[in-house]
């Protein structure tokens, strides 16, 4: 405790294991560019991660906040894909080419992922049953909604103006995407630190009960909660369409897993309540290096699915191992508080 | 006072639970045949048991775990892997045996179990978190390292097995043959049946469902329980596994993933309770047949194929209300 008190400064405020993540952060870039100088350091390279990471990156931020909440949210790959073909199918019987058709179908595919988690929001909150069941369920319902409307095949030839979301560039390198992503995490940050809502999400998540007894509405944050993580799968899912030109029911089946593992390394507790924006976004940037590694280094898919199940094991043992350990320290720090 | 309480019995059991999922069978059926009455027969039934057959093996499976308070997403990984690994040894090695296959997939299964239990027993990872991790982890390692394409030429005996019928019904439309690998499930349910009503074990598994904290207080051994549930889970994970390859005569890499979410569907319909403790053999029969029972003849009764996903879905989403809601009417009932 001490020695924490005498840190001052930039130190003080970095907590201990967002220091670690960037520190693996840096490992992880100096390892590869000098297995691999000529692919890995050069601006195509670090430009075509740029493209990427913004599709799962936003997704992550979502699940951040259904976890800090104590939950759970395993359909947003499926809000995602489903927002996408709403916008497709607007955008293609509006007229593909027309500048309000694509506002339109934006604007259209926002208010879907918002419903989407209003619906699973209300279930949870509503009916109180388990977050993880709700969206489990759910992940089939807004998949099955998805294949309804395309009749199975991808809703392809969207406009060039439209394709500029997921494919453009500002300032000659830095992908549109890209910015997208930084906005919504600057956004969410602030809403996360200086909001009340953001205070009642942590209450919330560290403990429901105390949050019902001190006069949060807890029904209230957590549809809110479901809505954000519904909203941001939207976005996702505009990127995602958008990159691809498409829209289809199952495009980024991988990202449940890649966004929970994002979030577990980034150090938000698995039972809620604890967690930093920070760490979650480090945690986004190491998970890209270690897929552009794989591939410049041309390994198959299939061996990044094991890595990555392998990464999220082995985190959360160590976690397990770090926690064993100071287990001492909390439960006399919780017979404080009680 | 007596008959009071007798008709409040009889109430109970006519409102329970299984009873619910009874009624929509019911009313299913009925449906079906008044859509299609050339459907529904003897076959109809037998192609239904059928079916059910491998769900079956893995929803008890998963009904054990949900008891237990945790939730199971790795077990068709594990299956593939047990059913493909095992089949791919006995092709390169030349051996060949039904029942040598079962114990080679079912070992498999174990040492998969025993990593489970590891990671939920001795390291307390939540279940859900666990095992999408192993399943990511086993399905990677079998694609990277084992192998990709589908094996076709089962051994001799092997393949003959999934020939061999139980008995068979001649109906119009052709043949319906019931697989002798129906005796495995109702095996299965006997165990399972058995060993959670009349064994300490069993009783354990609902002790620590309903409370961890109470269960470990009152003497359970929880640790060791989570290890025998996940081993034991693993085994018949294995076996199942490999009688859906015994069934299809060939073994593939990626039919079984995605099933979880069905499987742990109709558990939850049939009456377990996601937040652990409750849940029976029969609930769960019943829950695994009406899923089946829809699945099955969404075709028959003119439903576009690109409607059924999300039919299925709205059908999981219905029970699970059904079900939570009760559950909440129940938590919150006086006590007497």
């Amino acid at each position: 405790m001490e020695k924490q008190v005498q840190k001052t400064g930039f130190l003080r405020k970095i907590e201990k294991s967002t220091l670690w993540l960037l520190l693996l952060l840096i490992g992880l870039v100096v390892v590869v560019s000098i297995a691999a100088p000529k692919q890995f350091v050069t601006l195509a390279n670090f430009q075509s991660m740029g493209f990427q990471l913004p599709e799962f990156g936003i997704m992550s931020l979502g699940m951040m906040i259904c976890m800090i909440a104590g939950g759970i949210d395993l359909s947003i790959v499926g809000m995602a894909n489903l927002s996408g073909i709403v916008a497709a199918a607007f955008m293609h019987a509006v007229g593909v080419d027309s500048t309000a058709g694509m506002a339109g179908g934006i604007c259209l595919a926002l208010v879907v992922g918002m419903a989407c988690g209003a619906f699973n929001g209300l279930l949870i909150g509503g009916l109180r049953i388990p977050a993880m069941l709700v969206t489990l369920c759910a992940q089939q319902i807004f998949m099955g909604l998805g294949l309804v409307i395309t009749k199975g095949p991808a809703i392809a030839g969207l406009s060039e103006a439209y394709q500029v979301i997921g494919n453009g560039v500002v300032a000659n390198a830095i992908p549109i995407a890209l910015v997208l992503f930084i906005g919504v995490a600057v956004v969410l940050f602030f809403v996360m630190k200086y909001t009340v809502y953001g205070q009642q999400l942590y209450l919330l998540g560290s403990n429901p009960v105390a949050s019902r007894y001190s006069g949060v509405n807890n029904i209230k944050v957590i549809v809110k909660t479901h809505m954000i993580s519904g909203l941001l799968a939207a976005v996702a899912g505009i990127v995602i369409s958008s990159h691809y030109g498409s829209a289809k029911s199952d495009y980024g089946s991988a990202y449940t897993l890649q966004t929970l593992l994002i979030c577990i390394l980034g150090g938000i507790s698995p039972v809620g309540g604890k967690g930093k924006l920070a760490g979650v976004v480090l945690a986004i940037v190491i998970i890209q290096v270690i897929s552009s590694a794989f591939g410049i280094l041309r390994v198959d898919s299939f061996l990044k699915t094991f890595v990555f199940g392998l990464i999220l094991i082995a985190v959360m043992i160590m976690q397990y191992w770090a926690g064993s350990g100071s287990k001492k320290i909390k439960t006399t720090k919780e017979k404080q508080i009680g | 006072m007596n008959q009071q309480a007798k008709t409040e019995r009889i109430k109970n059991i006519f409102s329970s639970n299984q009873m619910i999922v009874i009624y929509i069978i019911a009313g299913m059926l009925i449906l079906i045949a008044g859509i299609n009455p050339s459907a529904f027969g003897p076959a109809t039934f037998i192609d239904t048991g059928r079916s059910m057959l491998t769900m079956l093996m893995f929803a008890l499976c998963e009904m054990i775990v949900i008891i237990s308070g945790g939730i199971d997403v790795s077990f068709p990984a594990f299956a593939t892997f047990c059913m493909y690994a095992t089949t791919k040894l006995m092709v390169t090695a030349g051996i060949d045996g039904v029942l040598l296959s079962f114990v080679i997939a079912g070992a498999m299964g174990l040492g998969l179990g025993l990593l489970n239990g590891f990671l939920v027993g001795t390291c307390k990872i939540p279940t859900l978190i666990a095992t999408l991790g192993t399943s990511s982890l086993i399905h990677g390692a079998l694609l990277s390292f084992v192998g990709v394409n589908d094996i076709t030429n089962l051994p001799p005996q092997m393949d003959e097995v999934g020939k061999q019928y139980l008995f068979q019904v001649q109906t119009d439309a052709g043949v319906s043959s019931m697989s002798i690998f129906i005796i495995l499930p109702i095996v299965l349910c006997v165990i399972v049946w058995l060993l959670l009503r009349y064994t300490m074990l069993g009783r354990s598994i609902y002790a620590i469902g309903g409370d961890v904290n109470s269960a470990q207080r009152a003497g359970f051994n929880v640790k060791r329980t989570q290890y025998f549930i996940y081993m034991f889970v693993g085994v018949i994970v294995g076996i199942g596994g490999m009688t859906y390859t015994l069934l299809a005569r060939n073994a593939n890499t990626t039919q079984l993933m995605g099933s979880e979410m069905m499987v742990i569907a109709a558990v939850v319909i049939g009456g377990a309770r996601i937040t652990g403790g409750h849940g029976n053999v029969l609930g769960t029969i019943l829950g695994v047949a009406l899923i089946n029972i829809v699945s099955n003849n969404l075709i028959v009764m003119g439903v576009p194929t690109y409607w059924q996903t999300f039919l299925i879905g709205l059908l999981i989403i219905v029970g699970v209300i059904i079900t939570s809601v009760k559950a909440k009417r129940v938590a919150l009932a006086p006590k007497i």
